[in-house]
């Protein structure tokens, strides 16, 4: 099948090589370090209002881990509603929610179309999901509301394209950005809620200095060997329920305790990030 | 066992249709004895039509069949003639019919088509301005205008805007109802009411949908649509609804509820309180022993549609009669009533053996 | 399509479903017992253009038949510094042949391709995106399903599962389609390998020489036992915990779970092998693994809420005449009147669901013994 009178290149792609900087040669070293404590997120930014021509808007920013290289998680929220559904449109006792959840082109290592791709609709699906179980979707009969979460930077270290399965880790991080930043533009647009949900990830990672796998919150894909199992959770706190479950992994059924643990977890990561969107929410009225 | 996994069955049974007959029909080879045969079916066709028609031999023909040349027989549902020609050829398939010398041919599986009279079950699938929009299983929406139904406050009171501003409070979307068929459009849609105590929104029980009024099994037309079983095992009467659509309802017995009566002043409101109820929503207190008989008679309605047996009222009495009996005996007592898979095949051959 | 598909039940039929749903035991409406599926007709092989084909039907007519194609693929190289390192070791490890089961063996989640039609929905309709993200999540999520697609270092298989409902979905078809898949695939197979090492991958082409994809033999080895994963859709109302929830009884959920499981290959191994030890019975043992959960959205959300007689105007109440709002009130929940829920689910109860999923002997045990009875032609 190959013409044998050349002298053939390798067969295969081949890829220029990478120039590593000082930088990251420097960090090559500590690579798969969690500089904070297992049971801390990183901090966050909020704030709405961002966009006056929205009913509703916010904005959501999350350090980066402090190297060149590596982004953190951007994202902008815009609420639209509620308003009255089109003539066409069936009756509706109850309010009705569309999410949209689009990553920026630019906002990922490999770039994004402009069209929604698979994961992008499932993530809106996940979104609605925990939303809908925050409004009061019966104060608003007939009507509509859009949310539309763009994601401008994803979580995502140009670093360490080598890591296999990086990305579906970073839906998940992506997801707890989006739930809370969409609740944030919610309240901001004035559409009740029983409870403000916030949405927090844990993970279950082993690294290559531990013997045994542990728990920690708000994990970085890129920061542990290995990501064994993680779960996102939408969390109501003062109702103490959740809307929206999503775990991914493998575990032992036989060990139900590890499960239960990686949701309490997720549940005090989604705390945690309430705390500063409540915090936030109260900003804006003082 | 939480699920029964089984191996395809090799033929489909329950239609109409004799299989071994229309096999050896299809299967002729060469094509000179399809055509003579199918002369032949035309004839014979021709001939039963001639002679008056018996109607006992079941005749089925497919679309685009001959059923007769005679001049002397009028076209009815389910045929056409072809321009130039007298000759009535089928567009369905389906059995002939015969009325006086009106041929029809009957489709084996069709829509409910609404008659003048039919007790039906429909749901709201929309409200307009002055009617609703029900479905009834039919080709069109069915319309109930909003004078077709009593309005609270006396039965024969005048229709006012306030009444139209508040056509949700009577029925909404989703909503199901009993009616009659009052009378039809030319495209086929139907007219409902509900001028009378017996028929209103429907509550205290469970819905199932089955086919109505076509071949093999549904719900037919038959002498009573609704009546009062009164259940085993300690379950009390259970009101049954079987509308003529194929729909079916399957609820507690309510009695006129005595505590409103006493509330409003005495027997001259008497009417005013029944047709308050119409259109509640609210559930009154079912027992857990009523609504596992209701579960059991909605068991039983689907196992004799899943085996193509009709549903009128005297199958339904012994069908739930045979699943009372069957549930005494298999061991896991009255409390199992569940009749699907394996289950409903018994029921429908103990009740086709008898 | 959405589980939140439009549902038409009435208040008062909603009231009805969920008074009896949360008895103890629930009666549920078709008599069915709280972890009792549907009965399902099933068969395999009936697509001979594919590797690996599978057909389930319910009942109630829905119908859901799954086709597996492979296709042979050159495996892309990741990048320069992965490339020379494993060339390096690809080097040493040549001459061991093809059957080691080294941790090179890397397999990634793009030779995977799972797409989902439903008819009447687009294809790209978020509900469906959601029901092919759940199934190829569940399949892909232990690393070791694409590990089985590697024929070599510069080759790999590329698998198609197109997974079609014919008919239209009744009720959820999540555990139809799941269940359709995984006997799709214990059922496929893929040509024998003739050519060794990295070569460019020779096959042959007796089909009957063809390998399952999961091998299912009854020798105890650990590879030998693996299967595919199932997905299993189990709700929550009231108490009662039920299990392949038919579509109105889905309507009046509290919370709604999709749990995906698997067997657990290296586990198996190991209580096995302390069983043998302990006592030789009871060689049925099969412990499971967790791969992934999804909360389904419950379309109770979008039901209408029933009016209670007490503010209901058609009933003579004279308050809602004069404010109309009060037909909407919060007022407190009474009996018989159907309202819809709001807010999430308490933590206890969703760990109570997947605990009911997981339990040893529970349900998830016994459907893939049913599976495992199912002929594979």
């Amino acid at each position: 099948m190959s013409d044998r009178r050349r002298i053939n290149g390798p067969v295969g792609a081949t890829i220029p090589p990478v120039s590593e900087d000082g930088a990251s040669r420097e960090v090559a070293g500590s690579r798969g370090g969690r500089s904070r404590p297992p049971n801390a997120i990183r901090k966050m930014y909020l704030k709405t209002g961002v966009t006056p021509s929205a009913s509703g808007s916010a904005y959501l920013e999350i350090e980066t881990s402090g190297r060149s290289g590596v982004s953190g998680l951007k994202l902008s929220c815009t609420v639209h509603g509620p308003r009255s559904l089109p003539r066409s449109s069936p009756f509706s006792p109850h309010i009705i929610l569309s999410t949209h959840v689009k990553y920026a082109p630019f906002a990922t290592r490999q770039r994004r179309g402009y069209l929604r791709d698979p994961s992008e609709r499932d993530l809106g699906t996940h979104l609605e999901a925990a939303l809908r179980g925050a409004i009061i979707a019966d104060r608003w009969p007939k009507s509509g509301v859009d949310i539309i979460v763009s994601i401008i930077e994803g979580d995502q270290d140009r670093e360490t394209s080598k890591t296999q399965g990086d990305e579906s880790w970073d839906l998940m991080n992506a997801l707890s950005g989006c739930i809370t930043v969409a609740s944030a533009a919610l309240a901001d647009a004035g559409i009740d809620c029983v409870d403000t949900v916030a949405g927090g990830v844990a993970a279950l990672v082993s690294d290559k200095g531990d013997a045994s796998p542990s728990i920690v919150i708000d994990p970085i894909p890129s920061e542990h060997d290995r990501i064994l199992a993680a779960c996102c959770i939408a969390y109501l706190p003062t109702r103490d329920e959740v809307t929206n479950l999503w775990f991914k992994g493998d575990l032992p059924a036989s060990d139900t305790e590890l499960y239960t643990k990686l949701v309490e977890k997720g549940i005090q990561a989604s705390a945690k990030a309430n705390r500063v969107l409540v915090e936030c929410l109260g900003e804006t009225v003082g | 066992m939480p699920v029964t996994i089984l191996a395809p069955k090799a033929v489909r049974v329950g239609y109409g249709a004799n299989p071994d007959h229309s096999d050896s029909e299809d299967s002729g080879s060469d094509p000179e004895g399809d055509v003579s045969m199918g002369l032949k079916r035309a004839a014979a066709g021709r001939k039963a039509a001639a002679s008056g028609g018996s109607g006992s031999k079941y005749e089925i023909v497919t679309p685009g069949e001959v059923i007769t040349d005679d001049p002397q027989w009028m076209r009815g549902h389910g045929t056409y003639v072809a321009p130039a020609t007298t000759s009535i050829i089928s567009s369905v398939a389906g059995t002939v019919t015969r009325t006086n010398k009106l041929l029809s041919v009957r489709p084996l599986r069709a829509r409910y088509t609404p008659e003048v009279g039919d007790l039906v079950v429909g749901r709201i699938v929309e409200v307009q301005a002055k009617r609703w929009r029900v479905d009834v299983g039919s080709t069109q929406l069915a319309s109930l205008p909003l004078s077709a139904i009593n309005l609270p406050g006396g039965i024969l009171r005048k229709r006012t805007e306030t009444d139209e501003l508040q056509i949700r409070t009577f029925f909404a979307e989703g909503d199901l109802l009993v009616a009659e068929v009052q009378q039809l459009f030319a495209d086929g849609g139907a007219v409902l009411h509900t001028r009378s105590l017996k028929y209103g929104k429907l509550r205290n029980g469970v819905f199932v949908a089955v086919s109505g009024m076509g071949g093999g099994g549904g719900v037919v037309r038959s002498r009573r649509q609704v009546w009062t079983l009164e259940s085993a095992n300690g379950g009390g009467p259970v009101d049954i609804v079987l509308g003529v659509n194929g729909y079916v309802w399957i609820s507690k017995h309510v009695e006129t509820p005595e505590g409103l009566v006493d509330k409003t002043s005495g027997i001259t409101n008497i009417e005013e309180s029944v047709s308050a109820t119409m259109y509640s929503s609210q559930n009154d207190r079912i027992g857990p022993e009523t609504m596992r008989e209701i579960g059991r008679i909605r068991g039983v309605v689907t196992a004799l549609v899943d085996n193509g047996l009709r549903v009128d009222e005297d199958m339904v009495m012994r069908g739930y009669h045979e699943a009372v009996e069957m549930a005494m005996t298999s061991g896991e007592g009255p409390e199992d009533i569940y009749l699907g898979g394996e289950r409903g095949e018994q029921l429908a051959a103990a009740l086709t053996a008898v | 399509m959405a589980s939140t598909q439009h549902v038409l039940l009435s208040p008062a039929e909603l009231a009805y479903l969920h008074a009896a749903l949360s008895l103890t035991p629930p009666i549920r409406p078709d008599g069915r017992a709280p972890a009792q599926f549907r009965p399902l007709v099933a068969e395999t092989g009936i697509l001979p253009g594919t590797n690996g084909s599978a057909r389930i039907c319910f009942a109630d007519g829905t119908e859901a038949i799954v086709g597996v194609k492979a296709e042979v693929e050159r495996t892309r190289l990741v990048d320069g510094a992965t490339a020379g390192t494993e060339w390096k070791e690809g080097g040493s490890a040549r001459g061991e042949g093809e059957d080691d089961d080294g941790g090179d063996k890397a397999g990634d989640s793009d030779w995977v391709e799972l797409t989902v039609e439903i008819p009447g929905y687009r294809d790209d309709d978020a509900g469906t995106a959601f029901l092919a993200a759940m199934l190829s999540e569940a399949l892909l999520a232990d690393g070791a399903f694409a590990k089985r697609l590697w024929i070599n270092r510069r080759f790999h298989w590329k698998l198609y599962l197109d997974v079609l409902l014919i008919s239209p979905p009744l009720s959820y078809p999540l555990p139809l389609l799941s269940l359709t898949t995984h006997l799709a695939l214990l059922a496929t197979r893929l040509p024998r390998l003739k050519s060794e090492g990295d070569e460019d991958p020779f096959f042959d082409d007796d089909w009957a020489a063809a390998r399952h994809l999961f091998p299912r033999s009854s020798s105890s080895t650990t590879k030998e036992s693996a299967r595919p994963p199932v997905t299993l859709l189990v709700m929550a109302v009231g108490n009662n915990i039920i299990f392949d929830p038919a579509k109105e009884e889905l309507a009046v959920a509290d919370v709604a779970l999709a749990v995906s499981v698997a067997e657990d290959t290296t586990a198996a191994a190991t209580t096995a092998a302390t069983m043998d030890l302990d006592d030789a019975a009871a060689p049925a043992a099969r412990s499971l693994r967790l791969l992934s959960i999804r909360t389904i959205d419950p379309p109770s959300r979008l039901t209408p809420p029933g009016v209670p007689n007490a503010a209901n105007s058609a009933y003579g109440a004279t308050t809602a005449q004069k404010q109309p709002e009060a037909r909407t009130a919060e007022a407190e929940a009474v009996e018989g009147v159907w309202r819809a829920p709001r807010g999430g689910a308490k933590p206890l109860v969703m760990a109570a669901l997947v605990q009911k999923v997981l339990e040893k002997g529970g349900v998830a045990d016994e459907i893939l013994d049913a599976l495992d009875a199912v002929d594979l032609g």
